[in-house]
């Protein structure tokens, strides 16, 4: 009898999605899916709002990462305003970069503290009532402590800038509206009221010594797991280095041949479709030239570094060339490895906010330019699960008609469904039973990718997941929820 | 930045949203003690999540105050919150007790925790209390302002 087995919600990540998978009558994967299931629509309710208003509306979408959101939205609005990125006051530029890094910083350690470690530290296997973040503080106090200090930091750089933690206001068209105080510097630098930035850096430094370790004890696991070629695509400065708020974007194939050769983030329509599924409610970006079976990319941390030169620090750069010493400096398209590229970027953002925090431009007062308003205006960014895109077009009153989000989630939706697959075949496919193990790889497949279902289609929500079995003929026969 | 200048002992967490009718009990309560800023810290929150434990340890006391669901005899219930670790759905979203408990796994010892729950009966997209949880609101406030100087 035909089987399909459902895991409704996925859990530990942010949003709704559900997998379903289904069997034949010999217990092999006939197919699988990773559905999102939430709407939202913020492209279509923002239309008739100013254009102003963009930045402050848009970044609602997400609670984990308004701020990627709110600045993509305002280098849109800033071209609105006749404000090309080169042409923002270097105070503005370098409070954007700022509160961009601290926002990477806090996402990326959210993600690994609370969200992936339970599943690094416990194994894949154990019981569902470890594998959270509770059971972290209880076993290892030290790194929970360290992650959640670390969120803090990255939430505090955003609120000295944008007045909250989260959904604060720092872009206005064409700058910033607040500087940093030299009160707040010291708060960051000093180390008498928080851990301050170069702790921040030794505590990076050390979860990076955490995942080579256990790298090294499970080797064959991240080499093998979910690992499938694919396309990575993000963005690089004039050098070809990572680049995280400003630059051009530049693809790979799973090979490291060029497939979109470092052009002007204004050009993305040119190089970039988005294909649909009956049965998602997110889009399938991929490149126009390559077609929708293999133009599809990875985006976000292990996509970064498959594709920059450098990392423009010295401390990420040396770790970054100790990740690709183990692929021979080949592409890296093993799921498992982007927890080890989200820690090395980690560490980038805290030597950056390092940079910045010593640079006394944060504090000038020269914070907003003017030039020639325009009808059209395209902000991407490298927010911290990859390349976002807001594009918006106005009207003479300056008022929304057209806006276009390409989320970083999106871009991953093909991964995260590849890796499904890879789960569905090599673990459950002819193994008779289904245990709550095999159900949970599924699940860590997914959150190496640290989707965020709710920026990437609009909707209400958490992340329940559902896994359900179909027969061959179609019919349910097994499945299970983890409810909300 | 919590940790600029704090000197209060206690700390008031609000948790809520104005634009969920009932649900905003929470922080009217706390606008209602705003002017007592020299006595309390506060901090507005739509849910409870892990970085408020160590935001917690830094004071003596610490009071949770939400709507309830639960129908309460008087209209609102104020009680000590026991440390306890609890499994829920998400940790996104975690209750008074843990937030306590994960305090003192992870930090100093915990505060002292009470939690004020008022009940609420209405949840939706609305800007306004109920009349029920206007009368549930008085008399928690009365309650509290009564036993301030024995709590705080």
């Amino acid at each position: 009898m035909k089987k399909k087995i459902t895991i409704d919600p996925v859990t530990r990540v942010e949003g709704h999605g559900r997998v379903t998978i289904h069997l034949d009558e010999y217990g092999k994967v006939e197919d699988s899916f990773f559905h999102i299931v939430e709407f939202r629509g913020f492209e279509r309710f923002i239309q008739g709002h100013p254009y102003w208003e963009a930045p402050v509306l848009v970044q609602r979408l997400c609670g984990i990462c308004p701020v990627s959101h709110h600045l993509a939205a305002a280098k849109a609005i800033d071209q609105l305003v006749g404000v090309d990125p080169e042409d923002l006051s270097p105070a503005a530029f370098k409070l954007r970069k700022l509160m961009h890094y601290g926002q990477i910083f806090q996402s990326h350690a959210l993600h690994f503290f609370y969200l992936a470690s339970p599943d690094l530290l416990f194994g894949m296997d154990a019981p569902v009532e470890k594998r959270n973040v509770l059971a972290v503080a209880v076993e290892n106090k030290e790194l929970a402590r360290k992650g959640i200090l670390m969120r803090k930091f990255g939430q505090e750089i955003i609120q000295a800038i944008a007045g909250k933690k989260i959904h604060g206001v720092a872009a206005v068209p064409g700058g910033v509206h607040k500087t940093f105080d030299p009160k707040e510097r010291e708060y960051f630098l000093s180390g008498k009221d928080i851990p301050n930035i170069k702790t921040m850096i030794e505590w990076s430094l050390e979860i990076i010594e955490f995942i080579k370790g256990y790298h090294e004890k499970n080797r064959l696991l991240l080499d093998t797991f979910a690992a499938f070629p694919s396309g990575h695509l993000g963005m690089v400065d004039d050098f070809g280095n990572m680049e995280l708020y400003h630059g051009k974007l530049r693809a790979i194939d799973s090979i490291g041949n060029i497939t979109l050769p470092d052009v002007s983030t204004n050009d993305y329509q040119k190089y970039f479709l988005e294909g649909v599924e009956r049965w998602s409610y997110m889009k399938f970006p991929y490149l126009k030239e390559i077609g929708r079976e293999k133009g599809w990319n990875r985006v976000g941390p292990l996509a970064r570094i498959n594709i920059c030169n450098a990392i423009p620090t010295p401390l990420a750069e040396k770790e970054r060339q100790a990740f690709v010493s183990f692929t021979g400096k080949k592409v890296n398209n093993s799921t498992l490895y982007s927890h080890w590229a989200r820690l090395i970027e980690i560490l980038h953002c805290a030597e950056v906010m390092n940079d910045l925090l010593h640079d006394d431009e944060i504090m000038s007062d020269d914070l907003v330019r003017e030039g020639k308003p325009r009808l059209e205006g395209i902000g991407i960014i490298e927010a911290p699960r990859g390349t976002l895109t807001h594009h918006y077009q106005v009207d003479e009153k300056g008022m929304i008609t057209r806006c276009n989000l390409i989320v970083s989630t999106t871009h991953n939706n093909e991964a995260m469904n590849q890796a499904v697959k890879w789960v569905a075949n090599n673990v459950i496919s002819q193994k008779g039973t289904i245990t709550d193990g095999m159900l949970n790889q599924v699940e860590v497949a997914i959150r190496a990718y640290d989707p965020c279902l709710s920026c990437a289609t609009q909707a209400l929500g958490q992340m329940p997941l559902k896994l359900e079995l179909y027969n061959h003929t179609g019919q349910l026969i097994d499945e299970r929820y983890k409810s909300n | 930045m919590n940790d600029i200048n704090q000197t209060k002992k206690t700390l008031l967490i609000g948790i809520g949203n104005y634009g969920r009718a009932d649900d905003a009990l929470g922080w009217k309560f706390l606008d209602e003690f705003s002017t007592l800023s020299d006595l309390y810290d506060f901090e507005y929150r739509y849910q409870l999540q892990i970085e408020d434990a160590e935001l917690v340890s830094k004071y003596e006391k610490v009071i949770f105050v939400d709507a309830s669901h639960q129908h309460l005899e008087k209209g609102f219930s104020f009680y000590t919150c026991i440390p306890a670790p609890t499994s829920a759905f998400t940790t996104h979203q975690l209750n008074p007790e843990t937030v306590l408990w994960l305090a003192g796994e992870l930090f100093d010892d915990p505060p002292k925790g009470y939690v004020m729950a008022i009940g609420g009966i209405q949840w939706k997209l609305h800007f306004g209390l109920s009349n029920q949880a206007k009368r549930n609101f008085k008399n928690a406030i009365a309650y509290f302002k009564k036993e301030e100087s024995s709590i705080a």
